[in-house]
């Protein structure tokens, strides 16, 4: 009898540890960029917390600055090291993926792709493989002040090209020192010319890797940009160096400036700015078709992992449908294809809607592993060159020179 | 000699003829110009500092304004509060305290030592060891990054404090080493020769006579190394990793957004971050003054 | 200040007696610089060797990852000259080191001389000509950047309101200036170091000296050049050589203002490298420039401290 009650006793303690603990109970070393863990309250944290208790993992969050991210990411997975779990820039997946730093995630990803907006999805898919999920995305809309545009004389946003460029320069006031737009410099400002070559139907680089930056359409959006400063001066002179969003944003905050391109991301600036500001937000006015560049964040496995399948456990975990409830709590847009439906859009802050709104019109930049490099040293010096007045379909044409000797064509 | 007491060196006791001044120039107008000068230069050096503060104290809505004002209009200590109610940043401040403690005290007694053999004794690399440690620093540091980082992965010294020791001393030690054989060697030897002829050991004659007159170089070598401990970022960023470990440059970097950075709260950080050091530098920079020259500062 | 010498023979016999005479006394030098040699050493030569020899290899992030950095020869030397921001980059770089280092020097003598006399108040403007050094760095870099700035930066406006300039002015974004601005905000952090070291060596001059210039009636820039400087010249030479390292190897304030643009205009070498070892992840590339800097500089410096050391006859 009393043997019994010993072999139940430890039974029932197996079965309750067993309970407790999974049998494969692992530590995950997980990166996120700074804001996501900014204070020790952040959602985050009751989100990995959830899914401690549903796994039984665990996980240590390190929170890098943005900054020091793609920096300090480089420095420990060329030292053999590395987070298990990293955030990443949609912009840099394609770098690290070539380099065979990234797990391939093509089984696992495969059966839900269709949970997630093709956009997004798509900045994480590099040679036909999927190396990185989308935790949160972004996309850039119009930002009009209200009060210069009915000053100027115009009763609705911009639509179109023409309509843009003709609100631009009605609000541009010599006089009065107002401009139509603020735009940024260098890599900033390119990031926002993006939109504009897509609009006027060209490609940048194609799915088949042929560079379509020499082309017709591509000059065009470029002049038709740096037009409105060269020509009209309907933008003020930070353009030629701003290169943070706070400097584009100056002038709209100030009201010198009637319109910015910007993301999500500016309304807490703005808002904090300038809180009498009255503006509103549209999608991009459209050319030959509608288009916007995608942002935002991505997570992916580090190829070394040694926990991979829990990894991808926690990277299920966080870009899945719980990801629209822990996004909103940071006033971010998840990348779920349930996020876009009219009626999640309906539940966004007001101010959100119009990003999702035109989400489908979303385009990834060009997923190639140089791409750090075309967009910094290629496109940041096209829209420098062409602020100052260079001719541009030469610079357009040594633009795509250029990038087809760094893609090695 | 004495014996018990050397107050001055022998080459400084003979001149005691009251100086004597050709200048046309009044006093007055020369001491005018001295702060003239004084003023100019403070107004230079503390008016970006200066503007620091004014942003840090600024309403939100204010940062924008155009024309910026030179005063604040409407100030505001929210940042300040918000910065020091919280929890990490005694935490990062405690981290800076302790890495700038050990590393200023190790290096400035590694390199007394160093620079007084340096500077005193002919011996074997006596001139070219310095240079080659020199050598060293003129690698630019972002690239020396992966090395540092595998090496310090290997020794499991990642995401420690103790780890950025050695890695800082590496950085700081042959500048210290530098600058204090530049001052061993301004030091007279008829000092030291004074002193052992009076029967001091080498020991005795370096601590209780040389080092005294080094002092100021002392002071100079300690503020150096406490300034670039305090405020690396570069290292500090990218070997240490979990929250509890940073030190506050990386706090402060980490108030600047991708998209938009909070600039009070930055200021206020960089305020609240340099303010401890200027207040050691007020008190270390009376014992600048001392050594040969003592006497003279106060003429 | 004072020092008290032994007042009996027991104090003689303490272990440092061992140093006095002999193999002792041939050895303790070495001794005392030891553990400065076993630090610096221990920890620097293996970045540096693997620094250097990046340079000859094909080390990008695909080869580190796979562990196979085959040997180029000087191919990576090759595409850094081929690409034409490298000649802008070197020039800017002597443009920004030579302008840098004069005006450190000249500028942190000055105040040195300014500040070492004892004066009322003399420790509130001390302290106060150290700010620049004590703000860290990054927060400097942005509020000089901040302070630029075209749309709401102080600088401009009180240009405006002295009628310097007639309009606020893109300093950072004209390819004109870019470089000149980030070089006063790089000679304002800079400054009080040199300050700070000159100050320690005046301090270090006897005081008969500079009454018997002034005796002699030297005044002004001859008491400067013939009297103070000559008792000086180590600690400024010292000066000289770390300003030019420092200024070669200053990367936040360039990188955080302008990233080298607009249109490499402000571009040096140092950040050259940075973009090919941390945008491109061409760590070859970017060894082969650093190596070339560092063999600049290792040849600057021999040469300049060789030539002062046959000024002083050493």
């Amino acid at each position: 009898m009393r043997h019994f009650w010993k072999t139940s006793t430890i039974a029932a303690a197996l079965v309750a540890a067993l309970g407790a603990t999974p049998a494969f109970a692992d530590n995950i070393v997980l990166w996120v960029n700074g804001p996501l863990a900014s204070a020790p309250d952040a959602p985050i944290y009751a989100e990995l917390k959830a899914f401690e208790a549903e796994t039984g993992h665990t996980v240590e969050l390190q929170a890098v600055p943005h900054m020091e991210m793609e920096r300090n990411l480089f420095v420990a997975l060329s030292g053999g090291a590395g987070p298990d779990v990293m955030a990443l820039d949609i912009a840099w997946v394609a770098g690290l993926a070539d380099a065979g730093l990234l797990a391939d995630v093509t089984e696992q990803s495969d059966p839900i792709a269709d949970e997630y907006q093709p956009g997004p999805l798509s900045a994480g898919r590099f040679k036909q493989r999927q190396y990185a999920m989308p935790l949160y995305t972004n996309n850039v809309a119009l930002y009009v002040n209200n009060k210069m545009l009915a000053e100027a004389g115009i009763d609705a946003p911009p639509k179109t090209w023409d309509e843009f460029e003709a609100a631009a320069i009605a609000m541009t006031d010599k006089n009065a020192g107002t401009f139509g737009l603020t735009f940024g410099g260098s890599r900033v400002g390119a990031f926002q010319l993006y939109p504009f070559i897509w609009q006027s139907g060209a490609e940048i680089i194609a799915d088949d890797g042929a560079v379509g930056v020499g082309s017709p359409e591509a000059i065009e959006a470029v002049k038709f940009v740096s037009d409105l400063y060269t020509e009209h001066q309907a933008m003020p002179a930070s353009v030629l160096t701003a290169n943070s969003w706070d400097e584009v944003n100056a002038p709209f905050i100030q009201e010198r400036a009637g319109m910015l391109i910007s993301g999500d991301w500016a309304i807490g600036a703005l808002n904090n700015g300038n809180p009498d500001l009255d503006y509103s937000i549209v999608p991009l006015p459209e050319g030959a078709q509608a288009a916007t560049v995608i942002g935002g964040y991505n997570l992916a496995i580090n190829a070394n992992s040694d926990v991979s399948e829990a990894s991808w456990e926690l990277v299920e975990w966080l870009t899945g449908p719980r990801s629209i409830e822990l996004m909103a709590q940071y006033q971010r847009l998840s990348a779920q294809a349930a996020a876009a439906t009219d009626e999640a859009i309906a539940k966004l802050p007001e101010d959100l809607q119009p990003f999702m709104t035109q989400a489908s019109a979303g385009r990834a930049r060009p997923v190639v592993a140089q791409w750090s490099q075309i967009h910094s040293d290629v496109f940041g010096s096209v829209w420098d060159s062409a602020l100052r007045g260079q001719p541009i379909d030469e610079v357009m044409a040594q633009a795509a020179t250029q990038i087809e000797q760094i893609l090695g064509q | 000699m004495s014996g018990n007491t050397i107050t001055t060196p022998p080459s400084d006791t003979a001149v005691t003829v009251p100086p004597l001044r050709r200048s046309w120039t009044p006093k007055w107008l020369r001491i005018g110009f001295l702060y003239l000068g004084l003023w100019v230069a403070f107004i230079w050096c503390v008016f970006p500092f200066y503007w620091m503060i004014a942003t840090s104290l600024r309403a939100k809505d204010e940062l924008f304004a155009r024309p910026p004002s030179l005063v604040p209009h409407s100030f505001t200590f929210q940042s300040y509060v918000d910065l020091l109610v919280g929890a990490e940043f005694w935490r990062y401040a405690l981290n800076s305290l302790i890495l700038t403690a050990s590393v200023t005290v190790i290096s400035v007694a590694i390199s007394v030592t160093a620079g007084y053999a340096m500077a005193r004794h002919r011996f074997k690399g006596s001139v070219a060891l310095p240079l080659f440690m020199l050598y060293g620093q003129m690698f630019p540091p972002v690239l020396l990054l992966i090395p540092f980082y595998i090496q310090l992965r290997w020794l499991g010294w990642l995401d420690s404090l103790y780890g950025l020791i050695p890695v800082y001393l590496s950085y700081m030690l042959p500048l210290c080493v530098w600058l204090m054989r530049g001052f061993f060697s301004q030091v007279p030897h008829s000092l030291e020769d004074a002193a052992r002829l009076d029967g001091c050991t080498r020991w005795q004659a370096f601590w209780r006579v040389i080092l005294p007159m080094a002092r100021p170089g002392i002071v100079a070598v300690a503020t150096w190394v406490m300034i670039h401990t305090w405020n690396e970022f570069l290292y500090a960023s990218t070997f240490i990793l979990s929250d509890k470990n940073r030190t506050l440059p990386l706090g402060l970097s980490g108030l600047i957004g991708q998209y938009t950075t909070d600039w009070g709260m930055l200021m206020a950080g960089g305020v609240l971050t340099s303010a401890p050091i200027l207040l050691v530098f007020f008190f270390l920079q009376k014992h600048l003054v001392s050594g040969v020259g003592g006497g003279a500062v106060k003429g | 200040m004072t020092a008290r010498a032994p007042t009996n023979q027991k104090l003689r016999r303490t272990w440092s007696s061992v140093f006095e005479t002999g193999a002792g006394a041939r050895i303790y030098p070495y001794l005392m610089v030891l553990p400065a040699v076993i630090i610096v050493v221990g920890v620097v030569v293996y970045p540096l060797v693997s620094g250097i020899t990046s340079a000859f290899h094909d080390v990008t992030l695909r080869t580190l990852n796979s562990g196979d950095m085959p040997f180029v020869g000087l191919r990576n030397f090759e595409r850094v000259f081929a690409d034409p921001s490298f000649g802008i980059a070197s020039f800017n770089t002597l443009v920004w080191v030579v302008l840098n280092v004069v005006a450190q020097l000249s500028l942190g003598l000055g105040l040195a001389l300014l500040l070492h006399r004892a004066m009322p108040g003399i420790g509130f403007f001390r302290s106060g000509i150290l700010v620049p050094w004590v703000v860290p760095s990054v927060v400097a870099v942005l509020t000089w950047r901040w302070m630029y700035d075209p749309s709401v930066g102080i600088v401009n406006e009180l240009l405006v309101r002295w009628g310097v300039i007639n309009d606020y002015h893109p300093w950072l974004g004209d390819t004109a200036t870019s470089l000149y601005a980030v070089t006063v905000e790089s000679i304002w952090k800079g400054t009080p170091f040199v300050m700070l070291l000159l100050l320690a060596a005046l301090q270090l001059v006897p005081r008969s000296i500079m009454e018997a210039a002034s005796m002699d009636g030297a005044s002004g820039w001859r008491k400067l050049w013939h009297v103070i400087l000559p008792q000086i010249r180590v600690s400024f030479a010292i000066a000289a050589v770390l300003t030019f390292i420092l200024t070669v190897n200053n990367f936040n304030a360039i990188w955080l203002m302008t990233e080298g643009g607009p249109l490499n205009s402000s571009e040096i070498l140092f950040t050259l490298a940075y973009k090919y070892g941390f945008q491109r992840y061409d760590l070859g590339m970017a060894s082969a420039v650093a190596t070339m800097l560092f063999v600049g500089l290792v040849i600057a410096t021999t040469l300049y401290l060789k030539l002062i050391q046959a000024k002083e006859g050493e």
